[in-house]
């Protein structure tokens, strides 16, 4: 017998022999058996395969170098005396490249430029697809709907600032669950103010520009003290009332609700003043805030409507 | 062919480097292409802006927060309009991220101000209830780098013909010129002129001072950084 075969018998018995001993170690067959112990039994079998299968294909290929000679036709260069065969690929491989090679000019010429995919294509799409239906579903919202909506925009863009509970989160932001400020109109008043809330560049005139018509003088700071506490505690009220009469009526109008081209409403926020707001912005006496004109037309109505009814008593 | 190509070591060397090469052809051309370009309204940093983009780095924001927004609905929703590759044109490197333990940052600046800022970066929790944000208060003690900033704006300048001192279309049709100074003398007066601006907006009364003083501290340089970002 070949030496070669003599020793993959030796070494398959050999590696079978410490199989059978762990299998006895872990208490023997019969009792893998009898607890059904499939996975282990598997695992045996597994091992029993494996060591047979390895010897007879190691002892294949040190047969094969022992006993092969070499055949086929040698290339016709050789490098200091080394030669190389002529290996021509299988024909299946052959006709395989072949049609990869076809395939890969046609995809790169045509099959690409043509049927491209694009994730911004997808997304456009995606976009039209959800605005066409998401306008056609809130077409007519209720009064709950609308502010519902709005809430949940507000959570997500507005909260950061103006706080969960709207209430601007000590001085960061407005607080929206009142009209204005004391400190807010005294700010205005003191300084004017140019934020575009009529829609256009319509600038209040700052305190140099505010006469009270009661004392046909420039309102003076007593009486700047008293209307912001006026128009802060929502026009109502004695004290600073005549001041308003005077000075800010003809403009504001006198319940303060404003006039249509000539003053906001600073009586009660308004969906519209919301909405000039997050349009143009806004730079006050407690801060900056930003424009918000990434919203589509139903969500700003959505959130003026919100946002205009947390001040609503 | 190959036979052929073996025989001949720089027919063999050229048809090398070709087959390795495509690969690389394949990602580096479409660079070159339009959509590659500084997109209309891209501009350079100015020396404060790069200080406060040097901030972030150090601090590693990036590990937390990507500036890339994907054309998701969900995305853009939240963030704005989805990014684009000619807007990175003069970020180096690139602060896409990878993670996203905070929100997007890409378009910070469209949303978010001064003030807030100032709050948040403080006391994270003051602003966001429940926020894991760290607090960064060392930013509101330490003095910014404004002349690494400054050395790496030269640096573009020089080497990648970053245009500082052109005057650049902008996507309203104005025109925005950014300025580089001459000395570095002039850089640190430019950041501190800019770093006066943001400072007017803040309430920290420390950092006011140490502006006025004429120092700027790193929360400044990092807010005209985050104020920017748009
Ligand atoms: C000449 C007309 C005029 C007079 C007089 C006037 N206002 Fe105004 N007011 C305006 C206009 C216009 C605006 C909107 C300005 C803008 O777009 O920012 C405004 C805005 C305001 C605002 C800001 C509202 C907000 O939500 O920010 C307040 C507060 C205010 N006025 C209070 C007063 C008070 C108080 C007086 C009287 C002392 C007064 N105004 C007198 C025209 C006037
Ligand atoms: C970056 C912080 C920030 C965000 C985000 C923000 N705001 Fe504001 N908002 C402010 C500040 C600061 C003011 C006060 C401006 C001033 O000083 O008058 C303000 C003022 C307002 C006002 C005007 C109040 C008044 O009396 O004139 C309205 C309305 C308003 N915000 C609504 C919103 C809505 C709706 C959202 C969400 C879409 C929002 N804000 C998001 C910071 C913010
Ligand atoms: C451990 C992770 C982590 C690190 C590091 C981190 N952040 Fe944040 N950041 C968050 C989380 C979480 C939020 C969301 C909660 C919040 O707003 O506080 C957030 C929110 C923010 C926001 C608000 C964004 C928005 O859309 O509301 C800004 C701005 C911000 N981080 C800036 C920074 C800067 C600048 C740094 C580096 C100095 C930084 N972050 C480092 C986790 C992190």
């Amino acid at each position: 017998m070949n030496k070669t075969v003599l020793a993959a018998i030796i070494v398959t018995i050999a590696m079978l022999g410490f199989t059978y001993a762990a299998v006895e170690m872990a208490g023997g067959l019969d009792k893998l058996i009898k607890d059904g112990d499939w996975v282990n039994m598997l695992a045996i079998l597994g091992a029993v395969i494996l060591v047979i299968a390895t010897t007879f294909v190691v002892t294949k290929y040190v047969r094969q170098m022992q006993n092969d000679t070499a055949s086929g036709k040698l290339a016709e260069e050789t490098w200091d005396g080394i030669g190389e065969y002529k290996n021509e690929p299988p024909f299946g491989w052959f006709v395989l490249y072949l049609i990869m090679i076809i395939w890969a000019i046609w995809y790169f010429l045509a099959g690409y430029p043509v049927n491209s995919y694009s994730q911004i294509g997808e997304y456009n799409q995606k976009v039209a697809e959800h605005d066409v239906k998401f306008n056609e579903q809130y077409k007519d919202m209720d009064d709950e709907t609308l502010k519902e909506m709005g809430g949940s925009i507000f959570i997500v863009q507005c909260a950061p600032c103006h706080g969960l509970q709207a209430d601007g989160i000590n001085g960061q932001a407005a607080d929206l669950t009142a009209r204005i400020s004391e400190k807010s109109v005294k700010y205005v008043v003191l300084n004017g103010s140019n934020s575009n809330l009529m829609g256009t560049s319509m600038p209040m005139p700052d305190r140099n520009g505010l006469l009270n018509s009661n004392t046909s003088a420039l309102i003076t700071d007593a009486e700047i003290d008293a209307v912001s506490k006026y128009v802060a505690g929502g026009l109502t009220g004695t004290e600073g009332a005549d001041v308003f009469a005077g000075t800010c009526a003809a403009c504001h109008g006198a319940d303060g609700k404003g006039m249509e081209m000539v003053a906001p409403n600073i009586a009660q926020m308004s969906p519209e003043m919301v909405g000039m707001v997050l349009n143009h912005g806004k730079k006050g006496a407690i801060g900056a805030m930003p424009a918000f004109t990434n919203l589509t037309e139903v969500q700003h109505k959505a959130i003026n409507a919100y946002v205009a009814s947390l001040s609503q008593k | 062919m190959f036979h052929w190509l073996e025989k001949n070591p720089f027919f063999f060397a050229v048809a090398v480097f070709v087959v390795i090469a495509f690969a690389g052809l394949v990602e580096i051309l479409p660079n070159f292409a339009q959509a590659s370009r500084p997109i209309l309204g891209a501009k350079p940093y100015s020396t404060l802006e790069l200080t406060g983009r040097l901030v972030y780095i150090k601090n590693n924001c990036n590990g937390c927060h990507s500036q890339l927004i994907r054309p998701f609905k969900s995305e853009t929703d939240r963030y704005g309009h989805y990014s684009m590759s000619g807007e990175y044109a003069y970020d180096r490197p690139f602060l896409w991220g990878s993670k996203r333990t905070g929100p997007d940052l890409m378009r910070v600046g469209n949303y978010r101000t001064t003030d807030w800022h100032e709050t948040h970066m403080k006391d994270p929790v003051a602003v966001v209830p429940g926020s894991i944000m760290p607090a960064y208060t060392w930013l509101f003690k330490n003095i910014a780098d404004v002349d690494t900033a400054y050395a790496e704006q030269l640096t573009v300048q020089k080497f990648f013909a970053v245009p500082y001192n052109t005057e650049l279309p902008m996507a309203d049709g104005s025109k925005v010129t950014v300025a580089l100074a001459d000395t570095l003398e002039g850089a640190r007066a430019s950041a501190l002129e800019e770093a006066k601006v943001v400072a007017a907006d803040m309430k920290d009364q420390a950092v006011k001072d140490a502006v006025a003083a004429g120092q700027v501290p790193e929360i400044v340089a990092l807010i005209a950084y985050l104020n920017r970002l748009k």
